[in-house]
């Protein structure tokens, strides 16, 4: 038993190794910030004498006595309105003139008003390239044009249900401070900003093929908006001219027809609007020659900025602000300045002079005012930059943090003293530089990918995989025991937290960042080391068995997994996953089906074909199973959720009205199918005899699932059903039942895992008697037994179990009743039926790959060995699953329903606790099917146990052809293994009893088995993040590859534990058998 | 390695695969041609299901043409042929190869083709599969023949002829299976193309495979004879 528990601890080791890798490649490329919650205030300088914070004279020179201390909580009067057109994807190109064009291109030259405005009156207006960061999609655009932030991929702490922006922004900033602001255009705006705007007027942006309908709805409620007076901003998104790139790109006809579109729509507005307002016109990001957008080509970064004002003349750019690009996080503070309110909290741009309007403020000379500004935004951009610093102390390196924090102390004391205006040139050109210093610091680590990290993870994930598989994969179950020894195991955990602890102690000193990154680094090198002396120890036997397998076997089935692997390297081969997935998982149940059916005798038609035989064999009948199965897999299809690029899809629509009707009865449908699935496992493990006796398992076993299916039933119904009036809590009450049911018989494995009843014996000597009956009968009965003779006490002698045959893959089947039930609740209708799809797919596959692995096996080895079609067929399925259950791998479609199962009532708002749901509802996949891969080992025996028809058949052809061979060799002297193995027959109908006498083949093929999935799930998650890798800077990297690595990364960490957790319920339950029977022969 | 090198087995072999080559070349001509692959997806427009008709009725009557020179080969007890098939037989024949055809019809939706939208394309890429994998063992055989050969152990009754067309018509249903399975794999791609329509690439893919299943059992062949031909030169 030691071995098994030493088997445990490897199954672990190897799996941290895996994890670790992939862990560290996600930290290197998944870049990653933490958005703060906090806000910024101020106090508002009047220009109205009745306020009590009046701009006069004294103080003004108040402030000036002390900047720094004063300009901490204060904003300037409000200049101008603003107007900000964003047009979508407005590249800095498109609005040049050049007059000596002779045939301009279909882009260029559309635009005249800007060069008209531009030379008519340079001071009132601004042309600028517009800057954006990386990633340049719009959503991305949008939140860092409003924050003044760098989006990442991931901001932690914001909220993923919804993409509503709960950092400090400019939206907010102007309804906190009682402004208000007009929306009209892209509905994505309303989605990150609901119940923000005054009046809002937004349309679906999604359908890119229609170019017009966003614009004209913008352009009907537009002029009556200028008209107008209430707001004070006025924002409108345009979009024809981005769904013209992605459509037709930027050389078609089109372009110019939306473009001088474009030109007619400025002039209009530039028309409407009064002499106080400032009209922005901005481009979010560019577009690629093709018209794409995404990625972080100058073409894609560099978009357009117009400014213009009719009365007010803008400032100069004598004061150190750039006039010719304009980083795109330099727009929030500058409106910021502009409508006078606080620069939102996590901003890190500059306020750019060139396009503020030049409005005096009583009592202050221009450079004063400016001063005020641009302290301010100092101020601001520190304090974000150093809270943020202080929370997250090791995104940045220590030394620069040192030199930034002295170099800013000396701009706080020349701050004050600043009288005229060359030294607030000055002042401004280092103060610049310095804040320029900090966003570039910001960069580095929001923006650029940590390379080292990833190559480190990718290697580090490669290696245990290689190291492990050469070793685990070619030894023989047997040998494992003598390779894995507890001192072995001791010495590898031994020297890991050796090397752990020395290197979070020297973590400095190997030059890592973290000591979580060092430890993880040092560890997987170690033992990655060890591992290879392991092999290289073992090499010799390695060798023999290498050899004696059969090169070029399997091959079908690796180019299936291969293929499934390389899916990642292409973003439409990760579009159509679930279709591709599909073809590949029908294609391994038609090459086991061509397997079983391989050699023409297996029908056992001698000469001529007939029909009759024909349908009456076996073979046939396997047929049909396979057959049902594929077309249950089709079916699947129907349970697919598309996702956007798939085009023509509103699944991913957050909230997007769902077409219920057709979904009516649906959920009835799946009410059904799990009651006969409960039905079906239940009468399943009474046949084998699990669910006879009265102890505590076997009546959970046997009222459980009856209990816990009826609960989902309920639950199903009364979440989906019209009647609303049903209270909350009652619906979770159901919920909750089966959680605990589940929780029990987690516990209960670990306590008491076997099913099986030993008939007691019975004492010869006593007599049982009934309290209604009659003493006599039974004394007479008893008399009569004995003198009939001894044969009824020989039997009593031998001792009676019921179950003992299907001991293992009982538990196992009945931990996943109670698995199914909650998935399936936690599903909800339409997906459950897509899993219980699966679950038949997966039973039918055992039974399938069970059949063939007795008919080709040679001996017991191979017996207990699942062939590698049935592993990958068994993970692909696991994979399936994922696809089958409605999910797709985009942040969007996140199933969060699942967090609120049991819940909605009063709901606790425990992270923990709905991440687990989340997860458990999106890796169900995973955790069902890889938590039960020990199924694949014991199911054979259970089968041929429970069906011992299948063999008569097949001894009845053993005697009709001579030359089949049914001995099989196995090893009968279990405890001396190393002796010579001997040939003998074993008794298939013995199930699992026969695995318990071979316990080291047992629960050492169900190692090598675990580290089969281990290698299929680590090399896919390799091949995930070989492409991200390879396609970091590819246009679709943040929409399809990231998203799928994630997924990926997650299942990994899922699959690992599950696997685990499968192999640790059977050594369990090997534990008691072997308990079970050291008590009953003990007893005898 | 020490397999006796039988000379009629290999001439046989190179014949039956020599025509078969034939008719793949002539299809990939046809579809080189003028983008005619446009056209491969329907039924009444392409002509890759005559052409491929056309190459096995061909190789049935070259092989028997040349095979009745051949005395030797034709063993005694080859009495149940006739030299025309009966009606009934032909009947037979073509009732398996239309229940072959809807079997693979049935296999093409369950892998993924739309159930309605394209049932055209299904059936020219069912029929050409079943021009490939099953019409030959029936023109051979006999629909009896063939359903012998596929189900039943091994017969006694074949000549030798007939057994070394099965053993290479195997290969070649193998590869053309492969090929039209593997075809799929250009499906999914964004590239935009015209060839990336439904049947065209499994079409080809299984024409393709067919002769790629050809040219491996060619030089096979070829190769095996080369050592021969080597080992006499050299004693």
């Amino acid at each position: 038993m030691v071995f098994a528990w030493n088997y445990l601890f490897v199954l672990i080791w190897i799996a941290y190794l895996i994890s670790s890798g992939v862990f560290l490649f996600s930290r290197g490329f998944l870049l990653s910030r933490v958005s703060k919650q906090d806000f910024s205030t101020c106090r508002l300088l009047s220009n109205d004498p009745n306020e009590d914070y009046h701009l006069n004279e004294d103080l003004v020179q108040e402030i000036f006595k002390d900047v720094n201390a004063s300009t901490a909580n204060l904003c300037l009067p409000k200049k101008s309105k603003v107007v900000i057109l964003v047009i979508d994807a407005l590249k800095y190109e498109f609005g040049l003139y050049n007059p000596d064009l002779d045939n301009p291109l279909p882009f260029e030259n559309r635009i005249n008003i800007f060069n008209e405005l531009l030379t008519a009156q340079p001071d009132h207006s601004r042309l600028l390239k517009f800057r954006a960061d990386p990633p340049t999609t719009t959503l991305q655009r949008l939140k860092g044009l409003t924050t003044g932030s760098l989006p990442t991929f991931i901001d932690i702490g914001s909220n993923f249900a919804t993409p509503e922006i709960n950092e400090d922004n400019i939206i907010d900033q102007i309804i906190r401070n009682r402004l208000s602001a007009v929306f009209l255009g892209d509905s994505t705006w309303t989605e990150l900003y609901p119940k923000r705007f005054k009046r809002q007027y937004s349309y679906p942006s999604f359908d890119i093929f229609d170019l017009d309908t966003v614009d004209s709805e913008i352009l009907k409620n537009l002029p009556s908006e200028l008209e107008k007076s209430d707001w004070d901003v006025l924002i409108a998104h345009f979009l024809g001219i981005d769904h013209c790139g992605h459509r037709y790109g930027p050389l078609h006809e089109e372009m110019t027809r939306k473009l001088t579109e474009l030109d007619g729509i400025l002039r209009k507005v530039i028309d409407k609007m009064d002499n106080e307002t400032t009209l922005l016109v901005i481009g979010d990001h560019g577009m690629t020659g093709t018209g794409d957008h995404g990625g972080e080509s100058e073409d894609e970064l560099n978009a357009l900025l117009f400014a213009y004002s009719k009365s007010h003349k803008f400032i100069t750019s004598d004061y150190g602000s750039d006039n010719v690009t304009m980083q795109q996080i330099d727009l929030v503070p500058t409106l910021s300045s502009i409508l006078g309110i606080p620069i939102p909290y996590s901003n890190l741009g500059l306020i750019n002079f060139n396009i503020l309007p030049d409005t005096p403020v009583p009592h202050m000379t221009k450079y004063q005012t400016l001063l005020l500004h641009a302290w301010q935004n100092a101020k601001q951009i520190y304090k974000y930059f150093y809270n943020y610093a202080l929370d997250n102390k090791r995104s940045f390196n220590l030394e620069s943090m040192d030199s930034l924090e002295s170099q800013f102390l000396i701009l706080t004391h020349r701050v004050n003293t600043i009288y005229n205006e060359l030294a607030f040139k000055n002042f401004m050109k280092d103060l610049n530089a310095h804040l320029r210093n900090i966003l570039d610091v910001c960069r580095d680590i929001w923006v650029k990918f940590d390379a080292n990290q990833m190559s480190q993870g990718l290697l580090l994930t490669f290696l245990p995989i290689f190291f492990s598989f050469l070793l685990i994969n070619n030894s023989k179950p047997i040998q494992l025991a003598n390779i894995f020894t507890s001192s072995a195991v001791g010495f590898i955990y031994l020297v890991n937290f050796a090397a752990g602890v020395f290197a979070y102690r020297y973590f400095k000193k190997l030059s890592m960042k973290t000591e979580e990154h060092s430890v993880l680094f040092v560890t997987n090198i170690v033992s990655t080391v060890m591992l290879a002396i392991l092999t290289l120890q073992n090499w010799p036997q390695i060798a023999v068995n290498w050899s004696n397998t059969k090169r070029f076997s399997n091959v079908p089935t690796r180019c299936i997994f291969l293929i499934s692997a390389s899916v990642f390297f292409s973003n439409s081969f990760i579009i159509e996953e679930q279709k591709i997935l599909s073809y590949l998982l029908i294609a391994v149940v038609i090459l086991t089906l061509y397997e079983l059916t391989e050699e023409n005798n297996r029908f056992r038609l001698k000469t001529k074909f007939r029909l009759m035989p024909f349908l009456k064999s076996l073979e046939f009948g396997l047929i049909v199973v396979g057959v049902v199965t594929i077309i249950l897999l089709r079916l699947a299809y129907n349970f697919f959720q598309c996702r956007e690029e798939q085009g023509n899809c509103g699944d991913f629509l957050i909230g997007g009205s769902v077409k219920k009707t057709s979904r009516t009865h649906l959920y009835m449908i799946s009410v059904i199918v799990l009651l006969l699935y409960t039905t079906l496992t239940r009468i399943y493990l009474r046949s084998c005899g699990n669910l006879t006796g009265f102890s505590i398992n076997v009546m959970l076993a046997r009222y459980g699932p009856t209990v816990a299916a009826v609960c989902a039933g309920g639950h199903m119904l009364l979440t989906n059903s019209r009647i609303k009036n049903v209270n909350p809590s009652q619906i979770d009450a159901m919920a909750l039942v089966i959680y605990a049911l589940f929780l029990l018989q987690i516990i209960i494995i670990f306590v008491y895992p076997l099913m099986t009843y030993v008939l007691p014996r019975r004492n010869p000597t006593t007599i049982t008697v009934n309290p209604s009956g009659n003493v006599i009968p039974e004394i007479f009965k008893k008399m009569k037994s004995i003198y009939e003779g001894d044969q009824k006490d020989q039997r009593g002698e031998i001792p009676v179990v019921y179950g003992l045959a299907t001991i293992y893959s009982s538990v196992l089947i009945s931990f996943g009743v109670f698995l199914a039930i909650v998935i399936a609740v936690l599903l909800d209708a339409k997906a459950s039926l897509g899993f219980a799809i699966c679950i038949a797919v997966g039973a039918a596959l055992l039974a399938l790959h069970a059949i063939l692995r007795y008919r080709t096996a040679t001996n017991l080895e191979s017996c207990c060995q699942p062939t590698f079609t049935a592993v990958v067929s068994w993970y692909l399925l696991s994979q399936f699953c994922f696809y089958a259950t409605s999910h797709q791998p985009t942040m969007s479609q996140i199933n969060w329903r699942a967090a609120f199962v049991g819940r909605s009532a009063n709901f606790d708002h425990s992270n923990f606790i709905s991440g687990t749901l989340v997860l458990f509802n999106t890796f169900c996949g995973q955790i069902f099917f890889l938590t039960l891969y020990g199924l694949l080992n014991t199911e054979m025996f259970a089968l041929y146990a429970l069906f011992p028809s299948l063999l008569r058949r097949k001894t009845k052809e053993k005697k009709s052809s001579s030359n089949y061979s049914d001995i099989r060799e196995t090893i009968i002297n279990k405890n001396d293994w190393k002796s010579d193995a001997q040939l003998m027959d074993f008794d298939i109908t013995r199930g699992d009893l026969v695995l318990y006498e071979n316990e080291h083949l047992f629960i050492g093929s169900l190692l090598k088995l675990a580290t089969q999935i281990f290698m299929l799930q680590g090399i896919k998650v390799f091949c995930s993040m070989m492409a991200c890798t390879i396609h970091c800077r590819h246009l679709m990297v943040w929409k399809i590859f990231a998203p799928r690595f994630i997924y990926e990364g997650l299942a990994t960490f899922i699959s690992l534990p599950a696997i685990i957790f499968g192999y640790l319920i059977l050594i369990r339950v090997h534990w008691s058998v072997s308990r079970m029977i050291n008590r009953i022969n003990k007893t005898k | 390695m020490n397999v006796k090198f039988d000379q009629v087995r290999a001439k046989q072999q190179l014949l039956y695969v020599s025509i078969s080559l034939s008719t793949v070349l002539a299809c990939m001509a046809y579809t080189a041609h003028g983008h005619s692959w446009v056209k491969i997806g329907k039924l009444s427009e392409s002509l890759i299901i005559p052409i491929l008709l056309v190459g096995e009725l061909l190789k049935i009557f070259l092989t028997n043409y040349f095979n009745k020179n051949d005395k030797e080969i034709v063993p005694q007890k080859q009495k149940r042929k006739s030299s025309l098939p009966s009606a009934g037989n032909v009947f037979k024949g073509i009732f398996i190869q239309s229940v072959c055809t809807m079997l693979y019809a049935f296999t093409c939706v369950i892998l993924g083709a739309p159930v309605v939208g394209s049932y055209e394309e299904t059936f020219v890429l069912s029929i050409v599969l079943t021009l490939l994998t099953v019409t030959p063992t029936v023109l051979l055989l006999g629909a009896s023949g063939a359903l012998q050969a596929v189900f039943c152990e091994k017969s006694d009754l074949l000549t030798k002829t007939e057994d070394i067309a099965l053993d290479l018509n195997k290969h070649h249903a193998a590869g053309a299976i492969l090929g039209a399975w593997a075809g799929s794999i250009v499906a999914p791609l964004d590239w935009d193309r015209d060839w990336q329509a439904y049947p065209i690439p499994n079409v080809m893919g299984a024409v393709f495979g067919y002769g790629m299943a050809n040219i491996y059992m060619c030089s096979k062949v070829l190769f095996k004879t080369g050592k021969v031909f080597i080992t006499k030169k050299r004693s």
